[in-house]
């Protein structure tokens, strides 16, 4: 062995590892396909139905390395044998038996033969890929197109959003209305019922109805307060009516009971309202009672106590009232009247009117609506039922309102029917038509 | 990688057996002119100790070639014209009552087949009896007359002739005594430029006279260096593999074979393309066999032991053309290349 020429164990070597990179890039590329393939696939079926998973897609990039690890093991598996490379290192070099006679034998006396040296100098077999190992660039062309598909959103996701976003909104009033204790239990929970309804309506299919019905809910609400603002009002002035008439009265006087009739069904139809739940017990005794004082003392600490509990609720009217302005409701006082000259407009862009405004009005560029936002509409303020008492005549009209003549309809359809096509016929028939036109449609008197 | 050491032919002895190898075969080139592969051919088979039996046309040499083979290796020849009448005691010999001092007693008469080199000419016009009285002697090296055996003198050789075209009044070989050949060398015409040199050198077609170049002892001193070729597992491997695949039932057998032939090669086949290669590889100076040397010896030693099949002659197909789809399909390793490498 000592004789052995050194250039035969390291080309025997070179060859042993170029078989092996030829064996590897036998094996590897099925497994590749097969894993860019899959990878391809997964990417797509998550794109387009599991959107969850987008943030993961990523790893799918490493499953072709990590099949390597398999077709390494494999590698290692079926790896030439040193006899194997030495037969393959004979054949390469002509198929002479030298360099297997010398594996087999290491007869030092033909070691530094000439047949040795000549079988050493085999040429190294080249790396050819062909088309199973060509197939992963178009597999892995799968895998990148797969990936730069845009990931697809459920039109149910983004209903669910929207509902969400419907009910949280309708929600929120609710809560705060609750903090400031404008609504009673079954109020509020009748509005959750309501809220939740919406919501359940516009998860199963997004449309205008959605945000209608949204609004409707708010219309509702406000309406309510409103009510109850009204009611409030009505027992602030029957209080203030009432301590005034109480003031008015002398030493050892009292009131009626017709007089403080008024405060106690304001007071009644506030506690219908649920307003009444934060007053006084001797308050709620008295109602309960449905006798007010009549000593001018007592009227007086009672329209102390009383005054000061609807002052505050009043003023929690007050905090409510940012509510529809939130809402984007209308607000009149973004638009002070005072400031219109014309009815028909004050001529300044985008300021309404009949003649709405000059045509110069500033664009807005990228001042978009938001989709979410484009069906939102703008409700228009509610209408507030006066009191008939607010209504006075404008001017009234001396004597008798005159009356026309009453046609009746039958009467007016006979006149009709004696001259119909009386015209058409004196007017627009040509003469040469005539005969024609009397033959089919002239009646058997005029024949 | 193998830690066992073991020697091979001392390259001084390989290198003197193939300068006396060269001189046969020069001395052949002289007489037989323009057919090297049939004379590389027979002297492989000789170095093998292989029988060989010579196909071709009347007038291609045949006869010549042994003659002078037997006249450089200083061996006893003996030729016999195989003819329809010939009785197998013509050939192996017979006993003939003698009377010997008074008294009468069967002595045996060798026959010619008791010699070095039997030149066997047109072997195929005897009857298949006095055929078969050379399966003994060519398998065994011995004859077995009236009970009694002896052995043929060593070394011995049968080198028979036959004609491929006079079909009439010809007895086929048996495929038993087929087998027993080593090669079929087949012998093709020669071209023109070959004639030109033979009517140039040659009056009436002399050949030159020779002189022996190889004594008894050295070319039984060769016999013993060729068994001492070394042949490689890997390369024996290859030869297992290519006569398996003769076989029309085995699952490497190309199309030609399971299309072509009916019954395979004996193992007598793979026997006889190691032996041959030994002797191949030493005439080219080689201590060992190589797949280039199974190659060579692959289409004489395997084509005239196939039996084809019928079709085989309705497409032209022979033995030899079996036999290079054969070496065409079978790798010379058994586990070659991944298919991710090419030679360049």
């Amino acid at each position: 062995m000592d004789k052995v020429p050194s250039t035969i164990p390291a080309v025997l070597k070179r060859l042993r590892r170029r078989l092996a990179v030829g064996l590897f890039l036998e094996i590897w590329p099925a497994w590749a396909i097969a894993s860019l393939i899959g990878a391809g696939t997964i990417v797509v079926v998550c794109r387009m139905f599991v959107a969850t998973a987008a943030p993961y897609l990523a790893w799918l990039w490493l499953l072709p390395v990590l099949t390597a690890i398999p077709a390494l093991v494999i590698c290692v598996q079926r790896a030439y044998a040193p006899t194997d490379v030495a037969a393959v290192a004979d054949w390469l070099g002509g198929g002479r038996g030298a360099l297997l006679t010398w594996f087999e034998t290491t007869d030092p006396a033909w070691s530094d033969s000439q047949l040795i040296r000549q079988a050493a100098t085999f040429p190294l077999p080249r790396i050819r890929l062909r088309l199973p190992q060509m197939a992963v660039i178009p597999a892995l062309v799968f895998l990148a197109v797969a990936w730069l598909l845009p990931q697809r959103v459920r039109a149910l996701d983004a209903s669910a959003a929207l509902a969400d976003e419907i009910a949280s909104d309708l929600k929120a009033v609710v809560v705060e209305l609750k903090q400031e204790a404008l609504i009673t239990p079954e109020e509020e929970e009748k509005l959750e019922e309501q809220i939740e309804r919406i919501r359940a309506s516009a998860q199963e299919r997004v449309d205008p109805s959605s945000w209608e019905a949204a609004d409707a809910l708010r219309e509702q609400v406000v309406t309510g307060l409103t009510e109850k603002q009204e009611a409030v009002k009505w027992a602030q002035e029957s209080l203030a009516r009432l301590a005034a008439a109480a003031e008015a009265l002398g030493s050892g006087e009292s009131l009626s009971n017709a007089q403080t009739a008024e405060l106690t069904k304001a007071l009644e139809k506030l506690s219908k309202t649920g307003l009444l739940a934060g007053a006084s017990e001797n308050l709620k005794g008295m109602l309960q009672a449905g006798k007010m004082p009549t000593d001018p003392k007592a009227l007086r600490d009672l329209a102390a106590s009383l005054g000061k509990y609807l002052a505050e609720t009043n003023g929690k009217f007050a905090n409510a009232a940012g509510l529809g302005k939130e809402f984007g409701r209308f607000d009149p006082s973004e638009f002070p009247t005072g400031s219109v000259s014309s009815p028909d407009g004050d001529g300044f862009p985008g300021s309404g009117g009949v003649n709405r405004g000059r045509g110069d009005a500033d664009l807005t560029w990228g001042k978009e609506t938001t989709p979410f936002d484009r069906f939102k509409s703008k409700p228009l303020p509610p209408g507030v039922a006066r009191s008939p008492e607010d209504w006075s005549p404008i001017v009234s009209l001396p004597g008798a309102p005159q009356v026309s003549p009453v046609v009746s309809a039958q009467a007016a359809a006979r006149d009709y029917a004696a001259a119909a096509g009386q015209a058409a016929w004196r007017r627009s028939l040509a003469p040469r038509h005539q005969t024609a036109v009397k033959k089919y449609f002239a009646k058997d008197k005029d024949k | 990688m193998s830690t066992e050491t073991r020697s091979l032919l001392d390259p001084a002895l390989v290198a003197d057996s193939q300068a006396k190898i060269a001189r046969v075969v020069n001395e052949l080139r002289r007489v037989i002119l323009g057919k090297e592969q049939v004379i590389d051919e027979v002297v492989t088979a000789l170095l093998a100790r292989g029988h060989v039996l010579l196909e071709g046309l009347p007038g291609l040499g045949k006869t010549e070639l042994i003659k002078a083979l037997s006249r450089l290796l200083s061996l006893d020849v003996r030729r016999i014209q195989f003819t329809p009448d010939l009785l197998p005691t013509d050939v192996t010999g017979s006993h003939i009552l003698q009377e010997n001092e008074g008294k009468k007693a069967f002595v045996f008469h060798a026959g010619p087949i008791f010699t070095n080199l039997l030149l066997a000419d047109e072997i195929n016009r005897a009857s298949p009896k006095t055929q078969a009285a050379l399966l003994e002697a060519m398998q065994e090296r011995r004859v077995t007359t009236f009970g009694e055996t002896r052995p043929l003198p060593s070394p011995f050789f049968v080198l028979a002739t036959q004609n491929p075209i006079e079909l009439e009044g010809t007895y086929p070989l048996p495929e038993a005594q087929l087998d027993r050949f080593l090669f079929k060398v087949e012998i093709a015409g020669v071209d023109r430029a070959v004639l030109e040199e033979i009517l140039t050198t040659r009056v009436h077609g002399n050949v030159p006279l020779l002189d022996p170049v190889l004594t008894a002892n050295e070319l039984a001193d060769l016999f013993a260096i060729v068994d001492q070729v070394h042949l490689p597992r890997g390369v024996a491997n290859y030869i297992s593999r290519l006569v398996a695949a003769t076989h029309p039932g085995s699952p490497d057998a190309p199309e030609a074979v399971k299309a072509f032939v009916k019954y395979g090669s004996s193992p007598r086949a793979a026997i006889a393309i190691g032996d041959a290669s030994r002797g191949l590889a030493l005439l080219q100076g080689k201590p060992n066999v190589g797949f280039d040397d199974v190659r060579r010896v692959a289409a004489p030693a395997i084509a005239h032991r196939l039996v084809l099949d019928y079709a085989a002659r309705l497409e032209g197909w022979d033995g030899r053309r079996v036999v290079g789809a054969l070496l065409e399909a079978i790798p010379e390793i058994e586990r070659g290349l991944p298919r991710t490498l090419e030679t360049r």
